[in-house]
């Protein structure tokens, strides 16, 4: 018998690989833009899969919805010049060793990851720590919540400083000089 | 069955390494920011498979702190491209090689 | 009244600032207030000090210690029976031994501070305040040298004493001769310096303390816990080349004679009250190393001894008269480590008062010769001053009187004393050592008549004869405030010849009084009644009892027959010198090159100099020559340039992989990233 998880899985393995193949391949940017929305849209579903509701639905509203939106907002502005193929790539060579190194890499994490990426019993979370435990008892986005605001304040704070001085970085280098 | 984690983190792998590759191979400088993404949103998988696997929030966590960075970043890179535009009207980043030796 | 001390310490210290700071903008009054009230307040604390000291005596170091401020405070430090806390403060200490030391060093450097006035007249107002903070300074160097309560804070002293003194020898540094002679001041006392340094890193690491004795604040001292040993041997002679560097002594004496480049305030200041005493001092402070160490001691003796009679042989012969007072000074401070080394501490200290005074007047006296003379230091060009300069030449008539040792003058009873105790001690020694004691009672004995010779032959040279001089300079005419008149002058300018203002004659009659009756505290001790010594029983507390020093000094007692004995041979070689130098230059002085080897061998000073220029300097200058020609022209400058060759030519090589292309470095990001997870994939 086929098991449901397991195809869902494959299926999305191959369409976000694929689609992210397709970021770094379209020649047009504004392709490439969508194809990225694709990939975080895959991405999205292998979070709800894994039972990260709370996150499957921020990856699809805050990249999806605001950062692509930004990006293809600057793709289209700037899209009559921002073609990559105006000149000729000066380094040529620079294509073939990456794609080499690529696939060592690739290579070497999935050897890394296939013979010894096991789950030790013992840095599980158990008992009320237990993720399962407490969506069970409270739901997916309370449990979310009640770790942000207790274990996590500190760098949501922080976090939200960071989030200023972004605004403000960008405010003044978006200013006419 | 159950998927063992090390798929997922293949997976991951896989894409993290196409970001990569993107980085590498392309002189639009947008198309280098969304291959970024692409990395760190290969890592945002394998955190979340951690989460699943290790039966605790803190990935979660992290997804959440890479997200709110990644938008920051996003923001002030968009912003020093779009101004770099302004003034060079050319936006390949091989034509910023002023620090050869 | 112990407060009194911080006060002693901190008033030339005032007068320092205010004049190093402010002295260039005030008036000359204004600077000769603030130089010559704060010295001499000082002195009027001191002499207070010195008041309560005698009238209740301490008890124990403590009693007079006054801790000011506490800079280090540790737990215990090493191990064992030496694990003191370390505790290093900042402490006065008031006994005996240290109010004399202040009465010598402010009384007589405050009488020098007011003959300075009229001495530096001739100075321009800012040199004029440049002086008197430096003599503020170094009054102040010193006072911190014979309060301090620890090694630590005198070492202190000891090391601004001696930058004091370059400053000061250097005070005309126009001139190439003082600013030599400075740096030769310098360089010999800062191996003092070391070699006090190493004494106290050795007490420290032996006793774990630098106090010298247990402190107000409970601290425990140094000297009173004095161990004989190989250690304290070493510590000893470490001092002692300390010692011999600030005060003269061989083999380190041969800054002393060309300090003379100073003005001749700061010689008598070096010479009489401050400086030179420190080592008398510090031999005296610390005699508790020096009672537990016969070697030590020996050797203190015998190099006094040896530096008296050669630095009289070589008095002899000099024409400079400050040279020979040099010479003279370097060699009674012979006698007064010859006293110490035979455990007569308080003669020492004796010697050292009494000298102080007559060194002083001598010292001031010919800078009111040369000062009359306009500069003139060449006793060939002087004679028959005893016309001109009445009042200076009675005065040093009574100095050189004193130094002679005729009595009842001062230098006689400190003299005699040194002599009746170096006597007493070879006569209380057995065997070999006390054979050497023999040997140094006589070369004592030969100094006095030698340092009798020189003088008189200094006193016929200046004061009798026939002027050979061509009269002053004539920029010393506005000093005297005098119209010239014109038809004297031809005398060869004898009549232009002035004596000094009151101002530097009232300290010259001050001093002479002194050098007459200071000595009249000793007196008893010549008619066996020793007991009655006022200095000696004053002084007895730091000497004798234990509180003090570990190991009482027993003074040598000498048998009334012993000391007549001595006493009739010192006075009657002191006349015979005396005698025959009237003889000699009966009328007048006058100069008779030689030919004879032995003359010509003292005459240049040994050729001391002449050697050490051989041996020392010609060397090291042509190894710097030979350094900065080969070592650095083709070895240091070929290196660092073959250096910068290779540099130059790697990164013109490593240049070309700074491509500019931000991609490629990224591919380089990427390679690093591989070999490491091809690390970690291999590992396992």
């Amino acid at each position: 018998m086929i098991d449901v998880t397991l195809i869902s899985f494959f299926v999305l393995a191959v369409a976000s690989v694929a689609s992210a193949l397709g970021v770094i391949f379209f020649r047009n940017a504004v392709h490439s833009a969508l194809s990225l929305i694709l990939t975080l849209l895959f991405l999205a579903l292998f979070y709800l899969q894994l039972g990260a509701m709370f996150i499957a639905i921020v990856q699809v509203l805050i990249y999806a919805g605001a950062i692509m939106v930004l990006f293809l907002f600057v793709v289209t502005m700037l899209a009559s010049e921002a073609s990559d193929n105006e000149q000729r790539d000066r380094i040529p060579w620079q294509r073939g060793v990456a794609a080499a190194l690529g696939v060592v890499l690739v290579g070497a994490l999935s050897y890394l990851l296939i013979t010894g990426a096991t789950i030790n019993a013992n840095v599980k979370a158990s008992g009320a720590n237990s993720l399962a435990a407490t969506v069970t008892k409270q739901g997916d986005t309370q449990a979310f919540g009640l770790a942000l605001f207790h274990g996590f304040a500190f760098p949501f704070e922080v976090t939200s400083l960071l989030i200023v001085v972004a605004i403000l970085g960008a405010m003044v280098l978006g200013r006419k000089s | 069955m159950s998927i063992p984690v090390s798929w997922y983190l293949v997976v991951s792998a896989i894409i993290f390494t196409i970001g990569i590759a993107g980085v590498l191979i392309r002189r639009n400088p947008l198309i280098i920011f969304m291959s970024i993404e692409l990395m760190l949103n290969a890592v945002n998988l394998s955190f979340v498979a951690f989460s699943h696997y290790l039966d605790s929030v803190d990935g979660q966590m992290f997804v959440f702190l890479v997200l709110t960075v990644a938008a920051a970043e996003v923001v002030v890179g968009l912003a020093i491209i779009v101004s770099i535009f302004r003034t060079r009207r050319n936006i390949d980043v091989d034509d910023m090689n002023i620090l050869r030796g | 009244m112990t407060n009194l001390t911080v006060w002693i310490l901190a008033l030339p210290l005032l007068g320092f600032v205010i004049l190093s700071l402010a002295g260039r903008a005030m008036a000359r009054p204004a600077v000769l207030t603030v130089a010559l009230g704060t010295t001499g307040i000082a002195f009027l604390f001191a002499f207070l000090s010195f008041l309560s000291v005698h009238g209740t005596p301490p008890s124990s170091p403590a009693a007079g210690d006054q801790v000011i401020y506490t800079w280090v405070n540790s737990g215990a430090v090493g191990a064992g029976p030496n694990a003191n806390p370390l505790i290093i403060s900042f402490g006065l200490l008031l006994d005996p031994l240290s109010a004399v030391m202040l009465m010598v060093v402010t009384g007589v450097g405050f009488l020098i501070h007011i003959y300075s006035a009229g001495y530096m007249h001739e100075e321009s107002d800012g040199e004029f305040s440049r002086f008197f903070s430096y003599m503020n300074f170094f009054i102040f160097a010193m006072v911190l040298l014979v309060s301090a309560d620890n090694f630590l804070f005198l070492l202190v002293g000891w090391g601004l004493v001696g930058l004091a003194s370059f400053l000061l020898i250097g005070f005309w540094y126009q001139r190439r001769s003082a600013t030599a002679a400075a740096l030769k001041a310098l360089v010999i006392n800062i191996i003092g310096d070391f070699g006090l340094m190493i004494a106290i890193f050795l007490i420290f690491k032996t006793y774990g303390t630098l106090n010298f004795y247990n402190d107000s604040n409970g601290t425990i001292g140094v000297l009173n816990q004095a161990a004989p040993g190989l250690t304290t041997t070493a510590i000893c002679l470490l001092l002692f080349i300390a010692c011999a560097a600030k005060s003269a002594q061989l083999p380190l004496y041969m800054w002393l004679p060309d300090a003379m480049e100073g003005p001749t305030p700061v010689s008598a200041l070096i010479h009489a009250a401050t400086m030179v005493t420190a080592g008398v001092y510090l031999v005296a402070r610390a005699h508790a190393f020096f009672e537990v160490s016969p070697t030590a001691l020996l050797i203190v003796a015998v190099l006094g001894g040896l530096t008296a009679i050669f630095a009289a042989s070589i008095a002899v012969f000099q024409l400079d008269i400050k040279r020979v007072l040099a010479y003279s000074t370097i060699s009674q401070l012979g006698y007064m480590f010859m006293s110490e080394g035979a455990h007569d501490y308080s003669g020492g200290m004796f010697h050292l008062i009494t000298h102080a005074y007559f060194k002083a007047l001598l010292f001031l006296a010919a800078g009111a010769v040369i000062h009359a003379l306009g500069g003139e230091q060449d006793m060939r060009k002087m004679g028959g001053l005893r016309h001109r300069l009445k009042i200076t030449f009675w005065t040093f008539l009574i100095a050189a009187l004193a130094i002679s040792g005729i009595p009842p003058l001062s230098g006689f009873w400190s003299k005699d004393e040194i002599l009746g105790s170096l006597l007493a001690h070879a006569s209380a020694t057995p065997g070999k050592t006390g054979d050497i004691f023999y040997l140094l009672w006589a070369i004592g004995l030969i100094t006095a008549g030698l340092t009798a010779f020189y003088m008189f032959r200094l006193v016929m040279g200046i004061f009798f004869g026939r002027y050979r001089g061509s009269g002053p300079a004539q920029h010393s005419e506005e000093v005297e405030g005098t119209e010239i008149e014109e038809h004297i002058q031809g005398h060869g300018g004898f009549y232009r010849i002035y004596e000094a203002p009151a101002v530097m004659t009232i300290p010259l009659i001050i001093l002479a009084i002194f050098s007459v009756i200071g000595g009249w505290i000793g007196s008893f001790a010549l008619f066996g009644a020793r007991n009655w010594h006022p200095l000696e029983t004053f002084l007895s507390p730091v000497f004798t009892n234990p509180a003090w020093s570990a190991t009482p000094v027993a003074s040598p007692a000498v048998s009334l027959s012993a000391q007549w004995l001595s006493t009739g041979l010192s006075v009657g070689l002191g006349v015979l010198g005396i005698l025959g130098a009237v003889a000699l230059y009966r009328k007048g002085f006058e100069y008779k090159e030689s030919k004879n080897d032995f003359y010509q061998l003292v005459f240049h000073k040994y050729y001391i100099d002449e050697l050490l220029t051989a041996i020392l300097i010609n060397p090291l200058l042509w190894f710097g020559r030979a350094a900065s020609q080969l070592l650095e022209g083709d070895v240091l400058d070929g290196g660092s340039r073959g250096v910068a060759w290779v540099f130059g030519r790697t990164s013109a090589g490593l240049r070309r992989l700074q491509t500019g292309y931000m991609r490629n470095y990224a591919l380089a990001i990427l390679f690093g990233v591989i070999l490491i997870v091809i690390y970690f994939a291999v590992r396992g």
